[in-house]
């Protein structure tokens, strides 16, 4: 991307989402969010910063999956906002943020027309970042085979099926494998969407792609020990756009418990220091929350350069992990658990 | 209760000794019943401070349980929907065994698992460590949970029992073991009267007797002084001696 045509198509909304950026929470909001002793308290603390009033019309009490809802629903309504307002190639560069969502709504809407749930209770539950048209159509299905004959081809995650899964496996396999598989197939696309439009967007964005994979490489194996999960199938949920490929993956592969896993993690620079402080103990860091940190760190870094894309799906990722934080920070408060209340990640 | 009620019964020897019987037999059935009520009461004291105890363990196992649930939920994202739109039946299932306290039958719940874990993969690209910790102390709840709901039905079946066992205890203690003594008395005393009644029957009839006799001594005192000999040897028609009276002889 041009640095000097960037701004023709794409600067207003890079300047908006830079101004989103700048209302993401700071420590100090955190450190008195923490201070809450009551789900008021924190409504209180959260009029003062850019959310405003949107729990203004909720009645009290309040509960932690409202904040949740409503969380989400700001978060919604400013990806809609910029979504809207952008041309191409911004405008497929923000569908492909969408698509993950879309997975999640899918395996749901498999699962819900396997045990036979009717299609309206199952459109509520949707993300609402996932939503797309054919979704109601989804009821005339009643196998997973035949909504995928009749519906998802037309959807834009189509070429995912057809790459890994075939129509006999959907009846078959776990539905976890299927929306695993289903991120892998996308995961690698986007990659190669991001490297094609070249330029800073691909240096940021493959960066931050790339460590989704290897992470998500990393995860499956360790949660996949001591399940009926073999290797093979494992080796099939490995995207191949990160780091790891392809040795470091086909060493995963093999791998039987943790301490393989570290010694797979100790060849990667950047991955070592992750591995080496985590530890299950209480008080230490899990693994998955070194990955959360590194994440945010990758995210804020995409802000340090100008004129590509990568900045919305930073802020994107980043606005989620802020949801994430206050709900835990709600929980932690409503349940007066405060032992744990400082596990949020900090973004800024 | 009036205290005049006792059994209705003819009094009579072989009635004293029905009555003696029964109010044996009543004593022992009280000190039996007696017994049961004591160990019926022992266990019902211990079945009340174990559920204290789980009662309070429950507590504080709750409230990990939901604080896991708030970190599985951190790391993996909402999964509920997944979990709710995914189950078909019951992975875990509750049987009822009988256990015998004192002739009393109290049911315990016990616990099995049924079929496979079909969320085996849950959070395998994210958030899986925390899925699974929160199985297992749901897990861990659900025993907890059984555990207290199977000391609670003995608790209410025990709290029946020992209010029925009491009962019959005082009904025999304060009801029917008096009415069978004041039942003996009244056969000892009616037996006692008979008894007496007899004896003096006796007696008047003797004194009778006596009377008639007396009586029967003076007239012929009287008749003696006036007939003299006749009465002594009075005439016998048998004998071939001249009648003064007859006109044809």
């Amino acid at each position: 991307m041009d640095s000097l045509s960037f701004n023709i198509n794409g600067g207003y909304l890079e300047g908006i989402v830079r101004g989103f950026k700048s209302g993401i929470l700071k420590r100090t909001d955190y450190l008195n969010l923490v201070q809450c002793e009551t789900l008021d308290d924190l409504k209180l603390h959260l009029q003062s910063t850019d959310y405003g009033n949107f729990l203004a019309n909720e009645p009290s009490p309040l509960s932690v999956s409202v904040i949740d809802d409503k969380l989400r629903e700001k978060l919604v309504s400013e990806f809609e906002y910029l979504r809207n307002h952008s041309v191409e190639p911004l405008s497929t560069f923000l569908d492909y943020i969408r698509y993950s969502y879309m997975i999640d709504n899918i395996v749901l809407l498999i699962t819900g027309t396997l045990h036979q749930r009717h299609i309206s209770e199952l459109i509520p539950k949707c993300h609402p970042l996932g939503s797309f048209e054919q979704m109601e159509a989804i009821h005339v299905a009643s196998t997973p085979a035949e909504l995928y004959n009749a519906v998802l081809v037309d959807t834009p995650l189509a070429p995912y099926f057809i790459d890994c899964i075939s129509e006999h496996d959907l009846d078959e396999m776990n539905i976890e494998i299927i929306r695993n598989t289903l991120y892998k197939a996308y995961l690698e696309d986007f990659h190669s969407f991001c490297k094609n439009i070249g330029g800073t967007t691909a240096e940021a964005m493959c960066e931050i792609l790339a460590f989704e994979a290897d992470r998500r490489a990393f995860i499956i194996t360790i949660n996949s020990f001591g399940t009926e999960l073999s290797k093979d199938d494992r080796a099939k949920l490995y995207p191949r756009c990160g780091k790891l490929f392809p040795d470091g993956l086909s060493q995963l592969a093999r791998a039987d418990e943790y301490e393989q896993v570290r010694q797979v993690a100790e060849n990667y620079g950047g991955y070592r220091t992750l591995f080496e402080g985590a530890g299950t103990n209480p008080g230490d860091k899990t693994l998955e929350d070194k990955f959360f940190e590194h994440e945010v760190k990758l995210n804020v870094n995409a802000f340090m350069q100008q004129f590509h894309f990568g900045v919305f799906y930073a802020y994107i990722k980043l606005k989620e992990q802020e949801c994430r934080n206050i709900v835990w920070i709600s929980e932690c408060v409503a349940q007066r658990h405060r032992a744990k209340i400082d596990s949020y990640i900090p973004i800024f | 209760m009036s205290g005049k009620d006792r059994f209705a019964m003819f009094p009579s020897r072989m009635a004293q000794t029905i009555m003696k019987a029964r109010l044996k037999g009543a004593q022992k059935g009280h000190s039996l019943l007696k017994k049961k009520s004591d160990a019926l009461t022992i266990k019902f004291r211990q079945i009340l401070k174990k559920i204290i105890d789980t009662k309070t363990l429950m507590g504080d196992a709750m409230k990990e349980v939901f604080v896991s649930l708030a970190e599985a939920r951190f790391a993996s994202g909402d999964f509920s929907q997944h979990v709710i739109e995914n189950v078909s039946k019951a992975q875990i299932k509750i049987r009822a065994k009988k256990d015998n306290v004192a002739g009393v039958i109290l049911t315990q719940y016990v616990t099995f698992n049924d079929g496979t874990d079909c969320f085996e993969l849950t959070g395998l690209s994210r958030g899986g460590q925390q899925v699974t910790k929160l199985k297992k102390q749901s897990a861990k709840t659900i025993e907890l949970l059984v555990e207290l709901a199977s000391l609670q039905t003995s608790f209410i079946i025990l709290d029946e029992a020992i209010k029925v066992t009491n009962r019959r205890v005082n009904a025999i203690e304060h009801v029917i073991i008096p009415k069978i003594e004041r039942t003996l008395t009244y056969i000892t005393s009616e037996l006692d009267e008979m008894e007496r009644e007899e004896f003096f029957r006796l007696k008047k009839v003797q004194q009778k007797k006596k009377r008639d006799r007396d009586a029967a001594e003076k007239v012929k005192e009287r008749l003696r002084k006036e007939y003299k000999d006749a009465i002594d040897h009075p005439k016998n028609i048998l004998d071939t001696e001249v009648d003064s009276d007859m006109l044809f002889n």
